[in-house]
């Protein structure tokens, strides 16, 4: 479906969506986030990029899987926990993160299908908008077989077009938001479409950074696990999670027990994120630890992305969106290390 | 200001001499605003060294990696690794000195002076300049950077985007060095301490507040603990593995490993990390703010250390980071040790 | 009615002073409330700051910590060093907006069960106007 909203009437079709927990990205401290809110005016979809992507709210940091109590001896109460069943609606989520969401819906969506993942993700619905201009300097996702107006993995896309948004919807889940306010949504006159066009061909045009031949990558790193090569790139990481924690297709996870009270036993089963950057992720219990410095682990990031998820599901696992190279605290460039890994030995 | 040129002639003649294993120090980024570490071998990279306001960074950090992969050789090369450090760099090689994680003899020090300046706040400077790429970045000696992008000049006053230690920094040339370029020239400050004390006038509830919005933000990534040269433990208490696991340890040591803080990144544990944290850097943080700079969610981390570091000097006289032969904080006390708070 | 609020208070006492001269008081029978969960440690200077916060989290209302008078101490030094580490935690605490009645410090001979009792009695009810700790507490 195609329509255009004015951009008046976005509080009042926002108005019409109050039964969902609503999230806009919002400006705190020095960076933006996602958070909910109850308030129509707040919708803000002319911002940067989020540090931390949409998974956050699908796949959240902590989840509570089950709950336990140990009060009558040998006979330990055990409770399931779900997700709350409450619809959500994400507005302003970037073309990138909402086609990482694509690829965790298959890492949580194989033979095992992950009901925590799964409810969430089925009872949100995401309101994308286009990057006109790129929202960040490291903006890369036409190189990963993306575009700054990606539908995948969308409800419904807007596009600004100065006093108004084009709006395409591509779901059920879309449509049904657009049915709930009818009136404020009209058909778009060919000029709107040209408009669309336009800024579409130099949306693309805008984004500065990229890899090229990027095909040659895979089976480049194939060669290179026991490459020098890792230690030289990996001298100035420190290893730790921000790479990882705010890419939004990076998905490992961690599930422990966490006790509240010990007489009686009390606690609660937990996931968390989790990271290969961390050098506790690969303890094994005797002490050894197969990936030991940051070589390894600096190669297990780009080779998962860049290898492993591609024989498995025919996809770099990168969205280019660019937060890994922004965000590092000591400017490790993904692209750079890519371009090196295709130039590497030739 | 320092010259880049005397900066580079020195790096590259103890690489020439063979003095030094290799030079830490900084080259342009290929992606952002700030130089990044440049890890130099060669007497021809040195060329890559760049050497101007915006070079933030704490390369002390590295030492830490150093001494890891140091151990791990067999036969390792015993010369020391040369490294470029300012004020606040500096007074971090005293505190790993003071408490023998490294040796002198591990280290070359290119000090560089501030020189009444300091080094720039990316944030600051990228609101300022609107996503230009900066060409030149000068220190015009009356307290304004002259910054150069493709637009031309722009004159900004220091004060608008100096990082937040320089503006409270006591020391803005090297402590310690083998080479010491640029002038000790200090830059007067009215108050120190001039960033807490905003906090500390606040009432308890309204301090509760604030470091609870802040606090609850963190994602425990841990960059704050990964950059910060003063946290080199193996093991630390907000690990999983909260001890050293080897090959001996038995069944029974592991199951009965205390996990002080949950991986929940929950507001009491998040509490507690940094406090921990702040205990750990009681007298040891030399404010190089780095811990503040990588965190992604931009909670104000530099207030916990600089508080402890304000109660440190008020109640024991006590400076971190300018004598490596004075005894830690927490390992001495003076007789006199104010008690007025013991009942 | 509404039962008043009884405060729960961790205690970490040094064996050779401050634990000595709870026990006093217990087997000299002084009356004292009973809001007192104590801990022997071997000495003041044994206690991490992460005792404390732990203690704190897993819902202590309030943290005692005492050791033997300046002097007295077993191992010579240990209060010493404590009165340092205590001193900063103490502040630390009170800058991130704990209310400063929660922790406190005391220097408790074997001989003084009486002041032992005096400060729990005052301690219990300082802290009862405050009611339960809930900052700090485990909020998993
Ligand atoms: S964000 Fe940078 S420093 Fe941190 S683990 Fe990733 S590459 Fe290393
Ligand atoms: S790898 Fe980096 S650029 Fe790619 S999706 Fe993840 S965070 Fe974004
Ligand atoms: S804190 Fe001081 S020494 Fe360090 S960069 Fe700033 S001015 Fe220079
Ligand atoms: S860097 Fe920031 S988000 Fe990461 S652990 Fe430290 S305080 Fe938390
Ligand atoms: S033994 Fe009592 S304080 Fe050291």
């Amino acid at each position: 479906m195609q329509k255009v909203l004015t951009k008046k009437s976005l509080p009042q079709w926002v108005k019409k969506l109050l039964s969902y927990t609503i999230y806009t990205p919002v400006e705190e401290d020095d960076h933006w986030n996602f958070v909910a809110t109850d308030n129509p005016e707040d919708i803000n979809l002319d911002y940067p990029l989020t540090t931390l992507s949409p998974k956050k709210i699908i796949f959240p940091q902590r989840e509570i899987f089950l709950e336990f109590c140990d009060s009558t001896e040998g006979n330990p109460e055990v409770k399931e926990v779900l997700p709350a069943e409450k619809s959500a609606v994400i507005f302003g989520v970037r073309p990138c993160d909402a086609k990482a969401l694509t690829f965790t819906d298959k890492v949580f969506g194989g033979d095992f299908k992950d009901i925590y993942y799964w409810k969430r993700r089925n009872q949100t619905t995401l309101v994308g908008i286009s990057c006109n201009t790129p929202p960040y300097t490291n903006c890369f996702c036409v190189s990963v077989n993306g575009s700054p107006y990606s539908k995948e993995g969308l409800d419904i896309l807007l596009t600004d077009l100065g006093d108004k948004y084009f709006v395409e919807t591509y779901t059920k889940k879309g449509e049904k938001l657009l049915n709930l306010a009818k009136g404020l949504f009209k058909s778009p006159t060919a000029k709107d479409k040209k408009d669309l066009e336009k800024i579409r061909i130099d949306s693309k045009k805008k984004i500065k950074r990229q890899i090229k031949n990027i095909k040659k990558i895979p089976p480049k790193l194939k060669e290179m696990f026991d490459s020098p090569f890792w230690d030289e790139e990996s001298m100035s990481c420190l290893r730790c999670g921000i790479c990882t924690y705010l890419c939004p297709t990076c998905h490992c996870f961690d599930i422990n027990d966490e006790i509240t009270s010990s007489s009686p036993i009390k606690g609660k089963r937990i996931r968390t994120w989790d990271t290969c950057q961390f050098p506790d992720f690969t303890m094994h219990s005797s002490g050894h630890n197969p990936r030991p410095d940051k070589a390894s682990r600096l190669r297990q990031r780009i080779l998962h992305k860049f290898l492993y998820f591609v024989d498995r599901y025919q996809n770099y696992q990168c969205t280019g969106c660019g937060r890994c190279i922004s965000l590092c605290p000591v400017g490790i460039d993904l692209l750079e290390v890519l371009d090196k890994v295709r130039d590497y030995g030739s | 200001m320092v010259s880049l040129e005397d900066l580079k002639k020195e790096a590259k003649q103890i690489l020439k001499e063979n003095k030094v294993k290799y030079i830490i120090g900084y080259k342009k980024s290929t992606n952002g605003l700030m130089p990044v570490p440049a890890f130099i071998k060669e007497p021809e990279e040195v060329e890559k060294l760049v050497w101007d306001p915006t070079c933030v960074f704490n390369l002390t950090r590295y030492l830490v990696d150093e001494k890891r992969r140091k151990t791990k050789e067999k036969e390792p090369d015993e010369r020391p690794v040369g490294l470029v450090v300012k004020g606040c760099d500096s007074r971090a090689i005293n505190i790993l000195l003071q408490e023998k994680f490294i040796n002198r003899e591990d280290v070359y020090l290119l000090g560089v002076s501030c020189e009444n300046t300091g080094v720039l706040d990316e944030k600051k400077l990228t609101k300022k300049i609107k996503g230009e790429k900066v060409k030149k970045v000068e220190f015009d000696e009356k307290d304004n950077f002259i910054i150069t992008t493709q637009e031309g000049k722009t004159k900004i006053p220091a004060k608008e985007i100096l990082a937040n230690r320089c503006l409270e920094c006591k020391a803005n040339f090297p402590v310690i060095y083998d080479v010491l370029l640029g002038e000790k020239a200090k830059r007067s400050i009215d108050n120190p301490f001039e960033s807490i004390e905003k906090i500390e006038s606040l009432s308890t509830e309204e301090r509760w507040t604030f470091w609870k919005k802040q606090l609850d933000k963190c994602i425990r990534c841990y960059a704050c603990r990964s950059v910060c040269p003063m946290c080199y433990c193996d093991e630390c208490v907000a690990d999983t593995i909260s001890f050293a696991v080897t090959a001996d340890t038995t069944a029974e040591e592991k199951a009965q490993k205390i996990k002080w803080v949950e991986k929940s990144p929950v507001s009491s544990e998040n509490f507690i990390y940094h406090m921990v944290r702040a205990i750990h850097l009681a007298g040891r943080c030399i404010d190089c703010g780095e811990c503040e700079r990588a965190c992604p969610l931009d909670i104000p981390l530099r207030f916990l250390n600089r508080k402890l570091e304000k109660e440190a000097k008020e109640l024991f006289g006590f400076e971190a980071g300018f004598d490596p032969d004075q005894p830690s904080l927490i390992s001495c006390f003076k007789d006199e040790d104010p008690e007025d708070f013991i009942r | 009615m509404a039962e008043e609020f009884e405060p729960k208070i961790v205690a970490f006492l040094c064996k050779w002073c401050s634990s000595a001269g709870s026990d006093l008081a217990g087997v000299s029978r002084m009356e004292y409330p009973y809001n007192v969960v104590p801990i022997t440690v071997m000495c003041s200077g044994s206690i991490s700051p992460l005792y404390i916060l732990s203690a704190f989290s897993r819902g202590a209302d309030g943290v005692l910590v005492s050791g033997c008078h300046p002097g007295d101490c077993h191992y010579i030094k240990g209060n010493f060093y404590a009165r340092r580490r205590i001193a900063l935690i103490n502040k630390l605490l009170d800058f991130i907006g704990l209310e400063p009645q929660r922790f406190q410090m005391s220097w408790v001979s074997a001989a003084e069960g009486t002041k032992y009792t005096e400060i729990i009695k005052d301690f219990v009810k300082e802290l009862k106007p405050l009611g339960p700790q809930t900052k700090l507490g485990r909020d998993l």
